[in-house]
């Protein structure tokens, strides 16, 4: 695939990290020279200095032959003019980024009207994600595959205190429910039945939706369940806003501080039943005033990561049951999680997934970033001459970092064992940590036309490479 | 240092040297050479097990940083000179160990410079070896393993940037393999269509082969005691080399350039405006130097001064005439050429003319600050202003360029030569072009020389080839610090 990424800022320079792989010839453009020297010493992309907006440039790069353009500048103006200039010179699909509050209810006119396929706004993919964790009842947190049929969600050894210290193989309490992964420290285990639970992992658990919904409602029993009421968000920015927005409308108390007296003005005009606070977040003092210990929930969703971080880390010392930080660096999440945090989000990881499930589209029917980008669980609809039809589980030469979490097959979940086999037309549900991608390749996409094909493409091709 | 990642590189690209010596081995397998075929197969066998061994290696990591793509660039090219030394040794060609080592390093690095003196005794087999080094040398032997082998996962852009010549080489295709694959297909191209001229000007197969092979690489290394000499009255295969060396001489993007019809990028491109320019006001001195006194006809004169001056400035190497006897003029104007050298992204080593036009402009700048010293001049290559990164870099090269050239001088001039010939001998292999002056001329060989100042050359040829930095910064204590 053919794609130009115009505007190389965090979002830009993930996107094109996530996007660069063997399939897919990437350009970026960006007037900024250093950031541009960045990307390219780092991925295997073509760095084009210019304004992407001017129609010259974007001629140069002959749209006929582009399959997605990517407008992630900061400017949303200048996004999706970009993406039409784009669209009228031939290019098949354009992306943008928009993110002022002001577009939020005018994205569906963007997409029919003017034709930009597909916008993402970070802040409001960051505060539903944030909304979604908020209004759980308990502490799983679940993502769906296969139109809601299986589910994919990670529990707290905590919250199943009895099995801390077993091995993975004497605990039956699973059922018909996969251990996908152990987070441990920051890392990312793929389990094996010798594998020894601690009590500081997460487990994430991959199962039929129903088994695992009532799996987590025994779950609620056994941990401590919270109903959120009161929510305290520091940081009345883009993000916190819609964050506001939405928690309100689940019917939720909510608090804002905010230091700017401006926003905070406009922040009480358009949210009328949010408590808008105009102080320091950073102030210990008001934020007892303002019952912070009394609080279900804490976000910190200030323009600071350090901020964030320690507003996070004081909510907890405080007694807040559920502390959120956003961070603005996809790297740190891990180690922030690791701090006590209950949760990091960060908008760029967030827009990016989103980003590339767009692009992916077909092939990779769902996915999701999972620890700050080490691991993906995918979906993947299984194609007739795949390499892994016809072969037992057990005897297909799955690599450790690879975990086959479901088959869904005419509708019905399977949960495989070694002795399944994969036909085609199923979606996969698979489980892989970055490292293993391409032995995902190996067993799902046909090896094309003998070694010298290979060696002329580069082997282990999925797709067949579109030469420029 | 990701050791083991650097061990698996280099075991398989010793893995692909060998597989690449079964093309001489059938050489001498179809000559008959007894020994011939012995050594290669023997050296075969060497290199296959140590690469075998190598490739093995496990490693933590498939990352490659800056640091480990040096490595990689300057060990790859020192065991490949020295495992492309073996044949020789083995099948007794050359039994000397210092001197198959020259002439080993002289052939990939496409220098052509040869402690040989009576070639024509050799094998067959060995002598397409030799040249058939210079055409796996020419465009990079570490960037063809990354594009044979990318199972091996490396990230191939610093490889790509500590191989390729030029101050800042740069892809012109998003992805760094795909980039690779148009370079070699041009290279293969040039090649081809090389080898069908030569061989329509009535050449044997084999003789045009390792001429093309000579040529498309800027090599030189001939098959024949007196280089071209002896085709010095065939007029149409004196100018199709001539044209084809200057064809190598040229950035190799230009073609794709024109293969994608922006006919106008070529032609606005400076550096090649200034390449030809330089070639064409060379031609001219050297001719102004020799009508009348050496050559009688004004053809024959621009033959041979076209001939000679663009195969020093492509740093080829390949000579139609003994210019040792020119008059000193024509002389000094050749030595000249030999720090100019090709274009950057072509098979030609020497300084590089893109250098040369920055460094000019450098100077024209310093000029014109002294009367305005407020002014704002930017260096502006190709329309666009290059950055001070850029432009130091520049300056820098041709400090340390002048730097090891004299310190090198000095080296060799302990052997008791004339100043000219040890300076000829140092630019000669230091820029990558064969033949120099004197004692080194064009029908001399580097014979003479004590195996030190023989590896002491073959060290300046490495040098040469991989641009100074990446392979002086290995010196470097620092570079081994963690």
């Amino acid at each position: 695939m053919n794609i130009v990424i115009v505007g190389i800022g965090k979002l830009g320079h993930k996107l094109a990290e996530m996007l660069a792989t063997k399939d897919n010839n990437i350009k970026v453009v960006d007037v900024n020279q250093a950031a541009l020297s960045r990307v390219v010493n780092r991925v295997d992309v073509l760095a084009i200095e210019g304004n992407g907006v001017q129609v010259q440039l974007l001629e140069d790069l002959d749209m006929k032959k582009t399959d997605l353009v990517v407008a992630v500048t900061d400017s949303d103006e200048t996004n999706v003019l970009i993406c039409l200039t784009a669209k009228s010179l031939g290019c098949a699909r354009v992306a943008a980024r928009v993110r002022n509050p002001e577009y939020a209810n005018q994205i569906e006119f963007f997409k029919e009207n003017l034709g930009v396929d597909f916008i993402t706004n970070p802040e409001y993919d960051t505060a539903l994600d944030v909304a979604r964790y908020i209004l759980r009842g308990y502490t799983a947190h679940m993502e769906s595959f296969a139109s809601g049929k299986v589910g994919l969600f990670d529990v707290p050894v905590q919250a199943l205190p009895h099995l801390a210290g077993q091995k993975l193989q004497d605990v039956d309490v699973f059922g018909q429910i996969l251990v996908a992964a152990v987070y441990r420290d920051g890392q990312v285990i793929v389990p094996s039945g010798a594998t020894e639970l601690q009590e500081q992992d997460t487990l994430y658990l991959i199962g039929r939706r129903e088994t695992v919904t009532s799996f987590t409602k025994e779950l609620a029993f056994l941990g401590e369940r919270h109903t959120t009421r009161r929510v305290m968000i520091l940081g009345g920015g883009r993000a916190g806003f819609y964050l506001a927005q939405r928690l309100l409308a689940s019917g939720l108390i909510v608090k804002i501080i905010e230091q700017s007296e401006e926003r905070c003005n406009y922040l009480a005009a358009s949210l009328k039943g949010v408590l808008v606070i105009c102080g320091d977040g950073t102030d210990l003092e008001l934020l007892q005033d303002e019952n912070l210990a009394e609080m279900d929930a804490l976000v910190s969703l200030t323009g600071n990561d350090e901020e964030n971080l320690m507003l996070a880390l004081l909510g907890k010392q405080q007694g807040v049951p559920k502390v959120i930080a956003k961070v603005s660096r996809s790297n740190f999440v891990p180690i922030i999680e690791q701090l006590g945090i209950d949760r990091a989000v960060n908008p760029v990881l967030i827009s990016a997934g989103e980003i590339v499930r767009f692009v992916q589209g077909g092939q990779i029917a769902s996915l999701s970033l999972m620890f700050g980008g080490q691991a993906e669980a995918l979906e993947i609809v299984v194609r007739e001459d795949a390499p892994i039809i016809g072969k037992k589980l057990s005897e297909a030469q799955i690599p450790k970092g690879l975990i086959i979490g479901a088959i869904v097959r005419k509708g019905q979940v399977l949960i495989p064992d070694g002795s399944s086999m994969i036909e085609s037309q199923d979606r996969v549900i698979a489980f892989c940590l970055h490292s293993e991608i391409s032995s995902l390749d190996r067993l799902f996409y046909p090896k094309q036309r003998g070694w010298l094909h290979e060696l002329w493409n580069g082997g282990k091709g999925p797709r067949k490479s579109p030469s420029n | 240092m990701n050791f083991g990642m650097v061990a698996r590189v280099l075991g398989n690209l010793l893995l692909i040297e060998a597989a690449f010596l079964s093309i001489p081995l059938g050489i001498s397998v179809y000559y008959q050479e007894r020994g011939a075929i012995l050594g290669f197969l023997l050296a075969m066998g060497i290199m296959g097990l140590i690469g075998l061994f190598l490739a093995n290696v496990k490693s933590k990591s498939s990352r490659l940083k800056a640091r480990e793509a040096i490595l990689i660039v300057t060990l790859g090219w020192t065991l490949t000179s020295f495992f492309a030394a073996l044949p020789f040794v083995l099948s007794g060609s050359v039994p000397n160990l210092a001197d198959a080592f020259f002439e080993a390093t002289s052939s990939l690095t496409t220098t052509g410079s040869t402690v040989i003196p009576d070639v024509e005794s050799l094998p067959k087999g060995v002598l397409f070896w030799r040249s058939f080094a210079h055409w796996l040398g020419g465009m990079g032997i570490l960037v063809l393993t990354l594009a044979i082998l990318p199972s091996l996962g490396v990230g191939g852009l610093q490889i790509f940037k500590a191989e390729s010549p030029g101050p800042s080489p740069d892809k012109f295709t998003p992805r760094i393999v795909a980039t690779t694959k148009i370079l070699y297909t041009i290279y293969l191209a040039l090649t081809i269509v090389q080898s069908l001229v030569f061989r329509w000007s009535g050449l044997s197969l084999f003789d045009s082969l390792v001429l093309a092979f000579g040529t498309v690489s800027t090599g030189g290394l001939a098959v024949y005691n007196d280089s071209l000499m002896r085709y010095g009255s065939n007029n149409f295969l004196v100018y199709a080399v001539a044209i084809g060396m200057i064809m190598s001489g040229v950035n190799f993007s230009l073609y794709y350039d024109l293969w994608q019809r922006r006919f106008k990028q070529v032609t606005v491109n400076s550096e090649f405006r200034l390449y030809l320019a330089i070639l064409l006001v060379a031609v001219v001195l050297v001719s102004i130097g020799l009508y009348g006194k050496v050559y009688e006809s004004l053809g024959e004169t621009i033959k041979q001064s076209l001939f000679q001056v663009s195969s020093i400035m492509t740093t080829t190497g390949y000579t139609t005439a003994d210019y040792d006897r020119w008059p000193s003029f024509s002389k000094g104007v050749l030595f000249l050429l030999m720090f100019v050298g090709g274009s950057a992204g072509s098979t030609a080593g020497g300084v590089k003319v893109i250098r040369l036009l920055v460094a000019a402009k450098v100077v024209r700048r310093e000029i014109a600050k002294t009367l305005h010293p407020q002014a704002m001049t930017p260096i502006i290559i190709n329309g666009r202003v290059a950055s001070s990164e850029v432009v130091q870099g520049v300056t820098s090269f041709y400090l340390l360029y002048l730097a090891v050239f004299v310190i090198g001088s000095l080296l060799i001039s302990l052997e008791g030569l004339d100043p000219f010939s040890s300076m000829s001998a140092v630019a000669a292999t230091l820029g990558n072009i064969g033949p120099g002056f004197g004692n080194v001329g064009p029908t001399a060989t580097f014979a003479m020389f004590s195996p030190f100042s023989k590896l002491l050359l073959s060290f300046l040829m490495l040098v040469g080839r991989l641009e100074l930095f990446t392979l002086l910064v290995i010196l470097t204590p620092s570079f081994w610090r963690e």
